[in-house]
Formats: C-alpha cells, structure tokens, sequence
C-alpha cells in the first residue's frame, strides 16, 4: 500500500470514529399512522397480473367443471317448513356421512339437521357445477355426529316450532305440528320415543351454538367424522348423474 | 487489475460510501431517520379484488393493485417493512386448489419481510403449511408455538431482527389457542405457550440483549373479546407487557380506522393496530428516529 493511501484511509477512519462518537444514538421522537384503503385508485401491476393469470384460468375451469345435473330449479324458498335444496343436502349428507359414522361406530345416523340460513345460494335447472358446491357451503364446516337425550331433541322440536323456518332435515323424520304441539313425529317410521339416544348429523357450526341451536351443547357424545361439508356435497354430485329431490311434507304444518 | 490495488480500491470506495451515507443522516437539514411499517391481516385467500357488484365490498381488494401501492411506498422510502398478522389461507377457491401455494408466491413478489400464523394457517395441517413454506421467502416468526414435536420444528423463528440505516427493528408472533379453533389433527403436538409470559420473556431479549430500537409484535391473538375477560387480546396483551411498541393484530377481522393506543405497565403507550380483513386495507406507520439533541418536544407524539 503506498504511503498516501494509507494516510487517506486512516483519515478516513479516525472521522468515521469521530462522528460515532459525537452522534447519539436515535430515540424514537413521533409516530404517524394511516389507513390505505385498497381500491380502485391504485393501477394493478401487471407482473403480478400476469403471474395471477393461469392460477385464475384453471381455477376458473375446475370451478365451472359440471359435475352432475338438475332437471329443476333448487332453491331453500319453495315450500314452508321444507325445501327443495334443503332437503337435498340433508339427504345427501346423510348418504355420505352414515357409512363414515358406521364403520367407526357400528352405529347409523338417525337423522340430518342444518339450519336454512346455511343455504348460501340456489341451483337453477341445468348442469351443477363445482361453483355451486361452494357457493352453497363457503365455509369450512365439518360434519359432526352429536348423540342427544330424547329431552334434547324435545328441545330441538320446540326450536323447530318457534323457529318456524325450512331448517333442512333429512328424510329419515317425519314431523307433523298441530298448534305448536306435536301431531306426528317419527324417526326411521318409528315414533319419537323420549327415553333413547339419537344420533344427529349436523355441523361443527351449529353444534358449537352457531344460529342459537343450544340443544346440541353438552351432548351425550360427540363424533368428528373429518369430513367437510361441502366435501360431501361435491363427492355426492360427483356420483350422482341426475339429482332427485322433492318436497316430500316431512315437516310440515297441519293447522 | 492487480489484486493489491483491487484491494485498495475496494477499501477507498467502501469507506467513501460509508462516509457518504453517514454524512448524510448526520448532517443534512432533516436528520430524522423514517421507518415505515406497512401491514395486512386475515387475507384469507382473497386474491383477485372484489367485483365491482358486490353488496359489501365493491371494488375494494386485489394483491395486484397492493403491489402497486407497496412499491409506491417503497419507493418513496426504502427503509419499509411489509409485515402480516396471519390467516394468509381459506376464504378463495385459490386456497382449495392450491392449498396456499400462490398466496405465498404473490407475498413474496410483494416482498413481504415477515409473517406470523393464524390459525387457518393449519387449516391443511401442519403438513399443509410446511409443504407451502418453500414457496414464501419471506421468514415467519412466532414465539408461543411450540412446534418441537412437529414438521415445523426449526422453520418457525420466534422473532426477526431487521436493520434499517441503523434503526434496529425487532419482529416476534404470537399465535392464538389452537385448541378448539383448529382440529387436533391438524395442529398436532403443536404446543400453545402463554402469550403474555413469552412476551415479556421475548421483548427482554429483544431490547436488552439485541438493542432493538424498535419492537413489533405481530399478533393472532384477536383484538378484543367484549363478551369474555379471560381470553388474552391484544388490547389486554398491550397493557400487560413491556417494551412493545407496535401490535399489529388480526384474527377478529376487526377494522380499526386509526390504530388504538394503550398504556402498557410501565406507563409508556402501545400501538394496537388492526386492518380487517381480505387485503381491502394496508396499515401505515411511520415511526421518526432522531438523536435526543433534535427532539422538540419531550416524550412520545403519538396522534390518535
């Protein structure tokens, strides 16, 4: 190293400790905040859109894949304690949760309960898509089997009554009211008996409290069947070439 | 080139550079150093913007559009830190499809610097999130998982320390209970610690053993629980502890229009900050470092 550059640097050096010395450390002294709402003043980046786009082609694709077929419009509206789609999907959670619950068990489930406002969207006459799937259950909810007391579901009828909504139930009970008492109420053609056990498929939503269905907490026992909801729904669709349904007066008014 | 004077010349250059940034904090008209934290919470997939048409949120959202405005801030100052509180999976069918794998590209082209986990982030398990964890190259921090006995033991770091134009910036996770949010099976021997006790053990270290200048702490903890006194929030978190300087929260998809301030137990106030959910906001806070000599007032100003 020559003489002169060796100088230059050890000048160099002797300031830089000069000023780390003389300069204090900094302290925090004020803070700002703002909100930035993210909307249609920013320009979108198109690398970013570019990177996007085969993910949201296919995804596009698989979600418009037709997967079975309706010959009529389902919708959670067209009767007054039942459905159409509300009966649909309690019968078709059932038929695809009762082997799951069987072979852990050696038990069936006696019936399929799920709230009408869980409907989030209708199938018009056609083909059905994997869309619809998840339209009609966005959330992740689980199927859950919750074993309650004959009093627990005198409980659950009396919801039923007050509720006086189509709250889907699967084909499996037959429930007639009479001035808000009980005129029919049969389970698998036999009659509600007070003194046994049933075994309920609802979800983890309802189960925990969602929609105020406090009968299902504290149940003699419950079943995690590890099987999402809107799983069932697309596997039973995947299945089934053409959808049967009906308003089969399984919950009805008789005044 | 001769490798004596390449030497020489590395040397001379390096300390002019070095003098050149220095003498530019030290000496020019405003000696403020700026830092910016910009930060989301809860995007739960939420990819693409919300369509013009929809009844709540028409129009808002898209990590397009957030890249544009991150760079745009990037820009203006460089020394920025892109942070999220959890919850990047579940909500599209981009999650569905390619279990988180996209969310985590998109963050890293956005440049995140660092994220913690929220509790859907087990929604494909603990083997769902470590398959994705390549992906984001971005660090993720949480201090009250255990996840020893778990796939993600040694990949979660319990915080991160940033340096910017010699402003240290410490960033810890915590984590919400999983238990009864998150199926066993899925989280595994994922151990829940207590936040409050690991925070305090945390921001210790981060103050006083790394020096931090600055301590944020990214939270799935929930902002506040109305109805339940013992769950821990971040609102209760902020008052219980020390040393944090910044809570960026998320869980309870709660949209603050300004962040909350809390007196913490040794009476200096906290940042609780949370955006609400799906990318439709970034938060922005910039926090003003100057040596004592140049403060005009005393204490904090913290506007709210």
């Amino acid at each position: 190293m020559n003489p002169l550059n060796f100088k230059f640097l050890a000048t160099c050096a002797l300031f830089l400790m000069m000023i780390s010395c003389t300069s204090p450390k900094k302290q925090l002294v004020e803070t700002q905040t703002r909100l930035i709402p993210v909307n249609e003043k920013y320009q979108t980046d198109s690398l970013i859109d570019n990177y996007i786009l085969p993910y949201r082609t296919s995804v596009d694709k698989e979600m418009s894949t037709i997967i079975s077929y309706t010959p009529e419009n389902l919708n959670s509206r067209d009767g007054k304690l039942e459905s159409s789609l509300g009966n649909l999907l309690a019968d078709l959670c059932y038929e695809q949760a009762n082997p799951v619950f069987n072979k852990r068990t050696q038990e069936d489930i006696d019936f399929v309960l799920f709230n009408h406002g869980g409907i989030r969207a209708s199938i018009g006459k056609g083909g059905i898509t994997n869309r619809h799937a998840f339209q009609l259950m966005p959330f992740e909810n689980m199927l859950v089997v919750v074993e309650l007391t004959g009093e627990k579901v005198v409980e659950m009828v009396d919801y039923l009554n007050k509720s006086n909504r189509a709250h889907p139930l699967s084909k499996q009970v037959k429930l007639h009211l009479e001035n808000d008492s009980i005129a029919t109420f049969t389970i698998n053609n036999k009659p509600f008996d007070r003194s046994k056990n049933y075994f309920v498929l609802t979800s983890d939503y309802l189960q925990k409290g969602g929609d105020k269905m406090n009968f299902f907490a504290n149940p003699v026992s419950l079943h995690e069947l590890d099987y999402k909801f809107r799983a069932a729904i697309i596997d039973y669709f995947v299945k089934t070439d053409t959808v049967k349904t009906r308003l089969d007066q399984r919950f009805k008014r008789i005044n | 080139m001769n490798r004596r004077n390449f030497l020489q010349n590395t040397g001379v250059a390096t300390v002019g550079l070095t003098l050149g940034g220095l003498s530019l904090q030290s000496f020019s008209s405003d000696s403020r150093t700026k830092i910016t934290i910009l930060h989301t919470n809860d995007t739960h997939s939420h990819i693409d913007a919300f369509d013009a048409n929809h009844p709540k949120y028409p129009n808002q959202g898209g990590v397009s559009r957030r890249a544009t405005l991150i760079n745009a801030i990037r820009k203006e100052n460089p020394n920025t830190l892109l942070l999220d509180a959890g919850d990047i999976f579940q909500g599209t069918p981009y999650f569905n499809f390619y279990g988180g794998e996209l969310e985590f590209k998109l963050m890293s082209m956005l440049k995140y610097d660092a994220a913690t986990l929220g509790n859907h982030d087990f929604d494909n398990g603990v083997d769902g999130f470590y398959k994705q964890l390549p992906h984001a190259k971005f660090d993720f921090v949480n201090a009250n998982y255990d996840f020893k006995n778990t796939i993600l033991d040694g990949l979660i770091k319990p915080y991160k320390i940033f340096k910017k134009e010699g402003i240290k910036i410490g960033v810890f996770g915590l984590g919400v209970e999983l238990d009864g949010l998150v199926l066993k099976q899925l989280y595994k021997e994922t151990k829940y610690n207590d936040p409050i006790a690991i925070s305090q053990q945390i921001t210790d270290t981060l103050k006083n053993e790394e020096q931090c200048d600055l301590i944020i702490c990214l939270s799935h903890l929930g902002y506040a629980y109305k109805h339940d006194s013992t769950t821990i929030s971040d609102l209760k978190l902020a008052a219980a502890t020390k040393n944090i300087d910044l809570i960026i929260g998320g869980h309870t998809h709660t949209f603050l229009d300004k962040p909350t301030s809390v007196t913490n137990v040794v009476g200096k106030q906290v940042l609780v900050n949370q955006v609400g959910k799906y990318g439709i906001n970034v938060g922005r806070v910039d926090f003003y470092f100057d040596s004592l000599k140049n403060i005009k007032s005393e204490g904090e100003s913290i506007p709210v």
